[in-house]
């Protein structure tokens, strides 16, 4: 045990000798949020409009702000503009064609996201103005939310980068330092240590651990201040986190141990970091998209974590939590299993 | 010229000596591709379940409706499950599908009478986003079902105009910005790669202390780092053939213009934190992760020319920007871009003041070196 917290104080020594790349690691997830989180989607859309002059047009003007959210949050609004100015993504005009009021969408682009986005607005907004003439016959939907008020995207997002950043950190630190041992032929003190290798591993994973919970510590800070929304329990993140950390520093430890160079090793962390990422819940639970994606997130530790992660801060539960606590344990197993391979493979064996 | 050949021939052998770190602009937007092509390639709608008690037939209608209207991904904007009211429930309440509609048993009676009919939509609503699109499709899905049943026609009709007759997807969008990632990267880590066994073995001091010009050394680097990420990016073009069936054809030439020159800066930058002794990987990882960021708040995921008033400061910071629309034009549609010329002068300008500074910075630090 002494010589457990001795290694390990040694490498928490050792973030000096490395310092740039571990405030990069630490810091780098939290600004990429912030940055990210000035163009993430937001619900209010701008809608340019011809001003109109009569009477549907105006109504239709009307309706168009009317349209939005419960909690008070506009989707449309419009912008006008004169017959010079440029379209951008499109433009209402209400015309009459064949004696008929007509609101005339003039889209500046074949974006089919965009479009549908715009499309949908302007329907809601005319018909808005349908049911107004339709009296009894109109049909009312009574929404039912999941949750009684509807967070934002962001907050969303910035949950599920937290698997991300203590991934990311971990696998690219793992990767780095593992890698410079051969690099600076320190490996060779490894191989002469009388040390059992699973202490050797279990102190190096601990740092990685430390440095993760620190970057996912100043990214969920950002987030709580962006939102002023923060998680249930901050004990039950930085538990949730820790299998995280496992399966980024094995790997990173890995493809160090493997490789034997930093570059390679680092572009093994940073590829299967942003991929997990992707495809593990990062812009929505995995279940509202294809039926392809949600198979392959079942494969990726990230989509776990935010799972489990989701109650702590939506205060309602997606499923049970055995199911993730299990998968996240054998991700890490495998992990550590590989990282254990590779050590004995590459230290203890000395295989070239 | 003898000299320069020499050069090049040893970078190149160097640079074949560690295939992963040349491939560095390949593996990682890869996965990236095929995260996002999972991603987004697949049936974009709402999955609904629909429980319709309706005694009369307006509910059954309202259910086809359902199933019927498309949005412009081509598919309807909901997926309607066959499911008892226990199964959606279940279903619901473990949030494997998007909402249920409830269509009560006195729909059609009060539809026909006047009296104010109502159907309930329960749906998840974890962001704003997916609320906004519940709300929104839900009034398509309304539009049609009036037009369907006949109500007295609407207020105002609606009708849509389009630039070209066809619609672009957003995974094509975002495909082409993974393209020119990849095209930064490729030659980003190959800069990287032709520097590190420099670093390694202290091979930059005897640079420092060369009697000729240090642009014989750095000029093979940047044409080799320059064309491999060219043919990262014509490779992600070969992808992006093969995958969607996308190719710039007859602008192939531009599209490489265009690549050379975003490249460029980003090896020019790399240069100079790669000729650095101290810090090198730190300044690797800083450089690679912001071409990343770049990717992803820079129109990477999107078309920004609609929307560039909403692009932050950061994003026109970097060559990126200027380019991805343009690439989209000539890839996706085989289209001359109408902004060419700005594209074409302002990535030329990113390239050319990034090169002058990365060369002279670099040099600088060299001789420093030596």
């Amino acid at each position: 045990m002494r010589r457990l917290l001795l290694l390990i104080l040694n490498e928490l020594k050792m973030v000096r000798t490395a310092l740039p790349i571990h405030l990069i690691a630490v810091f780098q997830p939290a600004l990429m949020y912030l940055i990210m989180a000035s163009v993430l989607v937001h619900p209010t859309f701008e809608v340019n409009i011809t001003e109109p002059t009569d009477d549907a047009g105006k109504r239709l003007l009307e309706a168009m702000y009317d349209v939005g959210s419960p909690d008070g949050v506009p989707y449309i609004n419009p912008v006008f503009l004169d017959d010079n100015d440029p379209i951008g993504a499109g433009i209402v005009t209400v015309e009459e064609i064949g004696d008929q009021p007509t609101a005339i969408y003039r889209y500046g682009l074949i974006d089919s996201n965009i479009v549908k986005n715009l499309r949908n607005r302007l329907t809601a907004a005319a018909l808005r103005v349908w049911d107004d003439s339709l009296d009894g016959r109109a049909v009312t939907i009574i929404e039912r939310p999941w949750l009684p008020h509807d967070p934002t995207y962001n907050l969303y997002f910035g949950m599920a980068m937290l698997p991300m950043t203590t991934f990311l950190a971990a696998s690219l630190i793992g990767g780095f330092l593992t890698a410079q041992e051969f690099e600076f032929d320190t490996i060779l003190e490894y191989r002469l240590s009388p040390v059992s290798p699973a202490v050797v591993l279990t102190a190096r994973l601990v740092r990685l651990v430390l440095i993760s919970w620190l970057s996912a510590g100043i990214l969920l800070t950002v987030i709580g201040l962006l939102n002023d929304v923060w998680p249930a329990s901050i004990l039950a993140v930085t538990l949730i986190l820790i299998p995280i950390a496992l399966v980024g520093g094995g790997i990173g430890i890995s493809a160090g141990l493997l490789l034997r160079s930093s570059l390679p090793a680092f572009v093994i962390g940073l590829g299967s970091a942003f991929a997990c990422w992707i495809l593990g819940a990062a812009f929505g639970l995995p279940a509202g998209f294809s039926g392809a994606y949600e198979f392959v997130s079942r494969f990726v530790p990230n989509s776990y974590a935010v799972e489990l992660l989701f109650p702590l801060y939506y205060d309602t539960t997606i499923g049970d939590s055995i199911r993730p606590i299990l998968a996240l344990t054998i991700f890490s197993a495998v992990a550590l299993g590989l990282a254990a391979l590779a050590y004995r493979r590459r230290v203890l064996t000395c295989q070239e | 010229m003898k000299r320069f050949r020499i050069l090049l021939s040893t970078e190149f052998k160097a640079w074949r000596r560690d295939p992963i770190t040349a491939l560095g602009g390949f593996i990682p937007p890869t996965l990236i591709l095929i995260a996002f092509g999972l991603l987004l390639g697949g049936r974009l709608n709402f999955k609904l379940a629909v429980i319709n008690h309706d005694a009369g037939s307006y509910g059954e209608v309202l259910r086809e409706t359902l199933a019927e209207v498309e949005s412009p991904f081509g598919v309807p904007y909901y997926g309607v499950l066959e499911l008892s009211e226990e199964e959606a429930w279940e279903t619901y309440r473990a949030y494997r599908i998007d909402g249920m509609w409830i269509i009560p048993e006195d729909f059609s009676a009060k539809l026909e009478a006047g009296n104010n009919p109502e159907i309930e939509m329960y749906f998840i609503n974890y962001n704003n986003d997916r609320a906004k699109n519940h709300r929104i499709y839900s009034a398509e899905i309304l539009w049609h079902f009036y037009e369907k049943i006949g109500q007295p026609a609407p207020t105002i009709e609606l009708a849509e105009e389009y630039p070209r007759s066809e619609m672009v997807h957003w995974f094509p969008v975002i495909a082409v910005g993974v393209t020119l990632l990849a095209v930064t990267l490729g030659g980003a880590f190959n800069v990287y790669a032709l520097t590190y066994k420099e670093q390694i073995s202290r091979l930059t001091l005897e640079f420092g202390l060369s009697p000729r010009s240090l642009l014989w050394v750095l000029l093979p680097k940047t044409i080799l780092a320059l064309l491999a990420g060219i043919v990262t990016g014509t490779a992600f073009l070969g992808i992006l053939y093969l995958w969607l069936g996308v190719w710039p054809g007859i602008y192939l030439w531009a599209v490489w213009l265009l690549f050379g020159l975003v490249a460029l800066f980003w090896i020019a930058l790399a240069l100079v934190v790669g000729l650095r002794a101290r810090n090198y990987m730190a300044g690797a990882i800083g450089a690679v992760l912001g071409a990343l960021l770049v990717f992803f708040v820079s129109g990477g995921l999107n078309l920004w020319r609609w929307n560039a008033h909403n692009v932050n400061w950061f994003s026109w910071l970097f060559p990126y920007i200027y380019a991805v629309d343009p690439l989209r034009d000539m890839i996706l549609f085989n289209a001359w871009p109408v902004d060419w010329k700005s594209a074409l002068t302002i990535t030329s300008a990113f390239a050319a003041g990034a090169l002058a500074i990365g060369w002279s910075f670099a040099t600088r630090k060299l001789r420093r070196m030596g």
